[in-house]
């Protein structure tokens, strides 16, 4: 049994005070979401409904702990389908979005964050696909803006973001 | 003029005031005052031996202006100007201070500052006392006839009220028929009886018994005298005001003679022309000439324009015994003279295939509750047995969806508060006949909040209705089994269901009827932001609009039970008797007057009367002046805070009353802290510098009040006088601002506060000099926490000084 | 001749060539040309959304820049550039305040989001610019009898707030486009619903099942192809078939094509110039029923 001495309330505050998290407070766990989602139909892993009810009863620790937050494909059925008009999906890119702060990352997430700073690209071309382009008759890729793109990563604070990660690993 | 004899009488409530003002030293100052003829001293002045001394003073001692310190101001004040009256004397001559909670009370620790304080008050009162005029008592026709629109269940029994009480009655009804929403409904809950009861719930009339809940075609409701019931009837024109509507309705043909029609059916057994018949929500075909059941008032028939071939077929005619059908029918329009008009238009259900992912309208399996109500009744298109209207089909399982587009902001947001329990009704029903079928009801929160509600909860769960937590993402159809699919999440088991079902029936919002909109525009009162009327306040005028003289019941103002529109309409009717019992409309002319020499050719006053009692007149081809109506205006005086050329006024607190006061009450000083005035409302903000009293809280008596009847009076040169008279400080005390009892006058003034602060600030004085409080009554402490920071902040600030710097 | 700033995105040009070749080719042959931009950058789609939303919109509004200083608006092949794009696009240019910030940090980087261009999904390009009509009367090539089970995927009609592209819960845009070229798009349970795709390579199980349960959906219902036109979806179900081959033992050999594949076979683009050997589920059975 589970011994609830306080209730964390300020998760869902920090959540919604957050781009992306604001219509978190307004759920009441209806489960349209849950009943929408093709992911939640596949694994019982995952539960939007359910991760919601943990946020908003402030169970911070559990909502990292477990990876369900990067089970959602952000589809947004269940954001075109909430009669509360919650953002589900951009409350789980929220919930992401601190996770990444504190750096519990899935690995792939990471590989994206270093294709992003390094190519300027999350899918890297390969040498075998650039001679496929060439015969098949496409035109050479143009130049990605790398530099560019890490000028704005440098601003957000992302590279930070990064190099925290990977000073951890 | 007639010399002034001011007679000052001052209670010392009971003795308890004694040990703080000293009543010795008051008296003296009052003498000293040549205008004051009089000055009583006693326990109390509202009642007993000290009411016969006001009133022997009046008669005896000629006085004619009355100054009375007395507690209870309201309470006593009433007495008194009674008497004063009965005496002879002008209502408005009559002035009751409350020294005990104002002063004695909040300054109980100093007695001898209160002493000086209550000197500064009584002088006000003197003050105000030289310049008063009388007001007179005015008088407005009231028609003893009220116009009911709508003939649902309100409608009816408002209207039944009010014939039985004696008034002449015209109850209008848009459809042919009355009834209403309800009357489709078959039964209701929680009486379990018919809707067509209900229909009829008042008066025998003759003799008012116990028996007198009929069915309606036992109920002799078209026999009461007085009730004059139009069918197929619109509201189209209301003029007038108050006392004296003037209506113009515009009855649709119906093409039959009402009084020769027997109801045999012989034109409907000819009648060629078959459609879909809208009252049974298209489930079944009627004829173009047609009744809806047997039990209906009118009993008679009704062609449907539409449908029919007039000319080129006329079989119902050949047929008919009594020549009843008349196919030359025109509209005709009637106009009427009422006093008051109730708006009882009831809800319709919300049409939920704009939820599209439900697919209601495009798989006909999926059915709202009101279908499947006219499935359930035994005069209903399947006489009471329930099938898929796909292919008329047994239906074995059933799904209830609750809140199908209400407690959803993407279409309504509100709770439509009587879903949950048609629901569980229909549950019932279902069960009790078939107790094989299988239902569900998927919900989010079950609300079963009124009298004997829980138990059809408890019935429900009994006849093992299954009851699973979750709103249905989807509704699909398989066109293999032609079977509905129901998707949802029983969130207490977290388990993601695909429930089959053979009918699905949506619980709908109910929103407010068609013609809520035109009928608003017609009558000129508000809709709420959900489109229903707009009750007057919720919580003690909840049957009345802004508007004198029109009332509003039943589901027009929210959707509603029987029970509720039941209640609602006897308040309305007895709202309604309230205004025209008499035959007249008495008030005093505590109303705003304008100065036609100054007023022209601005339209500010008009669109800041929270009452619409100001129009502008023309007084020649160019120019326009403002004209109060002294029958709608309550004398609030937003008009005179807004007039921009200062040329209105109130006849019952002139704006040289204000002022009179504010420079005398601040005359005195008594204490060495900075002075402040305090301008508040007679409402809200008024009641807690009483409650302020009333609960000892202690603040400075350098906390000089004056009451204005609303704070949206106050002009920007009321603050600036009152620095001018010595306020180092200026405290606006009002309503919460959304409580303002005159709409929105302590906005109003909020906005005015905010220039006067700029306008100080040009001079080099600091804005937080001026302040408003929202406040309600039970907020007393809040009120004297408010003064006492106030001093604390003017006491830092020093004095005000004059100067460029800013 | 109407112009466009083809914004290719990350995964078409280092995996589906046979994408972007089928849709420049029918592009082209349809009067729209394609401008490739120097400098784009990938788009910030959901998986970079996850890392950070704020730094997501900055980039995005880089890549929309680009296309303002160009003063052209921007075609998408892929419904996540498509996503992403129109989201920071309409987002930025209704949000003052989150404007304010996006372009204090794409100074930067010498940009600033003006909001003067439009975000286009190429199937837009195609109902609007181009018309039904003019794509009709291109066909030279008949389809016989295909029934296409037409799958839009996600991010072409939600968030349908901003995206605004067509009616979430009925769209019907798509499925007119895919019979304008004589075939017929079929009814198939779940056909609004997800693939999984984005869930590849972090739940790959996850993935694969939803995508089974919409390969076995469409194939029940007689589908011959499936269509698709997000590289996601085309990736999820093309070569998640290969994957069902292990993980499942099944084979459903269900053709995945782009429509614009389809709308380049059917409007006289050599199947040789097509590229249609990246197709890792054969389509010849599709190639049959055309004449």
């Amino acid at each position: 049994m589970t011994k609830i001495k306080e209730y964390n309330v300020p998760f869902s505050k920090e959540v919604s005070s957050r781009y992306g998290g604001e219509t978190i407070v307004l759920c009441y766990q209806c489960g349209t979401c849950a009943s929408s989602c093709p992911v939640a139909k596949t694994t019982e892993k995952f539960n939007p409904r359910e991760i919601f009810r943990l946020v908003l009863l402030g169970e911070r620790q559990e909502v990292f702990q477990s990876n369900a937050i990067w089970l959602c494909s952000s589809c947004y059925n269940c954001q075109e389908r909430c009669p509360q008009m919650v953002e589900v999906a951009d409350v789980f890119f929220a919930l992401r979005n601190i996770a990444a702060e504190e750096g519990h990352l899935p690995n792939m997430y990471l590989e994206f964050a270093s294709a992003l700073i390094n190519d300027g690209r999350i899918v890297p071309v390969s040498k075998f696909i650039e001679r496929k382009r060439e015969q098949i008759g496409l035109p050479p890729l143009k130049s990605t803006g790398t530099d560019a793109l890490r000028k704005i990563l440098a601003a957000t604070g992302f590279n930070n973001l990064q190099l925290k990660k990977e000073a951890e690993s | 003029m007639e010399n002034l004899k001011i007679g000052v009488f001052l209670s010392d409530c009971g003795k308890a005031l004694i040990e703080i003002l000293d009543f010795d030293n008051l008296t003296s100052f009052l003498k000293e005052i040549p205008e004051v003829t009089v000055v009583e001293r006693g326990t109390e002045f509202w009642k007993g031996s000290g009411l016969q001394t006001i009133i022997r003073t009046i008669k005896e001692q000629k006085a004619n202006r009355l100054i009375v310190a007395e507690s209870l101001p309201k309470l006593s004040e009433i007495k008194i100007v009674e008497a004063a009256e009965a005496s002879g004397l002008n209502q408005n001559f009559v002035q009751v201070i409350d020294l005990k909670n104002h002063c004695a009370w909040p300054h109980r620790n100093v007695p001898l500052e209160a002493t000086e304080k209550a000197k500064a008050m009584l002088l006000a009162a003197i003050d105000r006392a030289k310049i008063l005029e009388p007001i007179h008592k005015l008088e407005f026709p009231a028609v003893k006839s009220v116009l009911v629109i709508g003939g649902g269940i309100s409608g009816m029994q408002a209207a039944e009220d009010l014939a039985d009480l004696g008034f002449e009655v015209h109850l209008v009804e848009k459809a042919p028929f009355l009834g209403g929403i309800a009357a489709r409904a078959g039964r209701f809950f929680p009486t379990d009886d018919c809707a067509a009861c209900i229909q009829s719930p008042a008066s025998d009339v003759k003799t008012i018994t116990h028996t007198s809940r009929k069915c309606i075609y036992r109920s002799g409701i078209a026999a009461i005298q007085g009730l004059k019931i139009h069918t197929n009837c619109q509201v189209v024109g209301v003029d007038g005001q108050a006392g004296n509507y003037k209506i113009i309705l515009e009855k649709k043909p119906r093409y039959i003679n009402e009084t020769k029609c027997i109801s045999c059916n012989l034109c409907a057994e000819v009648c060629p022309v078959e459609v879909p018949d809208e009252y049974n929500v298209n489930l079944m075909n009627r004829k173009a000439i047609y009744t809806i059941t047997p039990n209906i008032y009118p009993p008679t028939y009704v062609i449907d324009e539409k449908a029919c071939k007039f000319n080129e077929c006329k079989k119902c005619v050949q047929v008919c015994p009594t020549n009843a059908i008349e196919l030359n029918q025109k509209p005709e329009t009637t106009t009427l003279n009422v006093g008051a008009i109730i708006v009882a238009t009831g809800f319709k259900e919300y049409d939920p295939s704009v939820i599209k992912e439900y697919h209601y309208g495009e798989y006909p399996d999926v059915i709202t509750n009101l279908e499947l109500a006219r499935l359930l009744d035994p005069f209903g298109p399947t006489q009471g047995k329930i099938v898929r209207p796909s292919d008329r089909k047994f239906a074995r399982r059933i799904v209830f969806v609750q809140c199908v587009g209400s407690r959803d902001k993407r279409w309504n947001d509100y709770c439509s508060s009587i879903c949950c329990m048609i629901s569980l009704k229909h549950a019932i029903m279902i069960k009790t006949s078939f107790p094989e079928v299988d239902v569900s009801i998927c919900y989010i929160d079950i609300r079963t909040t009124g009298r004997e509600h829980e138990e059809y909860y408890e019935k429900a769960r009994e006849l093992g209705v299954k009851f699973i937590k979750g709103r249905p993402t989807e509704i699909s159809h398989d066109p293999e089994s032609n079977l509905l699919i129901v998707d949802v999440e029983d969130s207490i088991l977290r388990r993601l269901l695909e429930l089959e079902a053979d009918l699905v029936v949506l619980a709908t919002a109910m929103v407010p009827s068609e013609d809520t909109e035109t009928l608003a525009e017609i009558m000129q009162i508000e809709t709420d932001e959900d489109g229903f009327f707009k009750e007057y306040n919720a919580k003690l005028r909840p049957t009345e609009t802004k508007k004198r003289g029109i009332f509003l019941c039943g589901g027009s103002t929210f959707p509603k039970d029987a029970p509720s529109s039941s209640l609602q309409a006897h308040s309305a009717a007895l709202k309604a008797v309230k205004f025209l019992n008499t035959g007249k409309i008495v008030k005093d002319q505590k109303t705003a007057v304008v100065n036609e020499e100054y007023c022209g050719d601005c339209e500010f006053c008009p669109v800041s009367c929270p009452y619409d009692a100001i129009e502008l007149v023309n007084v020649d081809e160019k120019h326009v002046v403002a004209k109060v109506s002294d029958l709608l205006c309550e004398g609030c005086g937003i008009c005179v805070g807004t007039c921009p050329l200062n040329a209105i006024d109130l006849r019952h607190f002139k704006q040289s009353e204000l002022l009179s006061q504010t420079r005398a009450i601040l005359s005195i000083k008594g204490q060495d802290k900075p002075l402040i005035l305090a301008f508040c409302c007679s409402e809200c903000g008024g009641a807690s510098v009483d409650s302020a009293g009333m609960t000892m809280s202690d603040y400075p008596t350098n906390v000089r009040t004056v009451k204005v009847p609303c704070t949206g009076y106050l002009r920007i040169e009321h603050v600036l006088a009152a620095i001018r008279y010595g306020a180092q400080g200026v405290m606006v005390v009002g309503c919460m601002s959304e409580g303002c009892h005159h709409e929105d006058g302590v906005k109003k003034v909020e906005t005015r506060i905010n220039v006067a602060r700029a306008l100080l600030k040009e001079y080099g004085i600091e804005p937080e000099r001026v302040e408003l409080f929202n406040t309600i009554f039970v907020e007393g402490d809040k009120f004297a926490e408010a003064a006492r920071t106030m001093i604390e902040r003017l006491e830092k600030l020093g004095p005000i000084r004059f100067s460029k710097e800013v | 001749m109407t112009s466009y700033a083809l914004f290719l995105g990350c995964t078409i040009p280092a995996r589906l060539p046979n994408y972007e070749i089928s849709a420049r080719k029918a592009l082209s042959k349809l009067d729209i040309s394609l401008v490739d931009l120097e400098g784009t950058t990938c788009c910030a789609p959901p998986p970079v959304q996850s890392l950070d939303l704020e730094t997501s919109l900055a980039i995005a509004a880089y890549n929309i820049c680009l296309s303002e200083e160009a003063n052209l608006d921007i075609i998408t092949l892929c419904s996540g550039c498509f996503e992403s794009l129109t989201v920071a696009n309409e987002t930025l240019k209704q949000n003052e305040k989150l404007k304010a910030k996006v372009n204090q940090i794409l100074v930067k980087a010498g940009k600033e989001f003006k909001g003067s261009i439009e975000v286009k999904h190429y199937l837009q390009v195609l109902s609007e610019d181009v018309g039904k009509e003019k794509i009709k009367s291109s066909i030279t090539r008949k389809l016989c009898d295909l029934k296409v089970a037409s799958f839009s995927g996600c991010h072409l009609l939600r968030p349908s707030k901003v995206l605004k592209f067509d009616d979430p819960e009925r769209p019907h845009v798509y499925d007119e486009l895919i019979e304008a070229l004589g075939a017929k798009s079929i009814w198939y349970r779940n056909k609004q619903k997800c693939c999984g795709g984005l869930l590849r390579g972090y739940a790959d199980d996850v993935a694969l099942a939803i995508a089974r349960e919409k390969i076995i959906n469409a194939s029940k219902a007689g589908a011959d192809c499936i269509v698709t036109i997000c590289p996601f979806c085309y990736l999820t179900l093309d070569l998640g078939q290969v994957l069902m081959k292990s993980t499942y033992q099944e084979e459903h050999n269900l053709p995945i094509l782009h429509y614009s594949e389809l709308l380049s076979l059917t409007i006289g683009v050599d199947p040789k110039e097509l590229a249609l050997e990246f197709h890792k589920i054969k389509i010849d059975s599709v190639l049959n029923k055309i004449e």
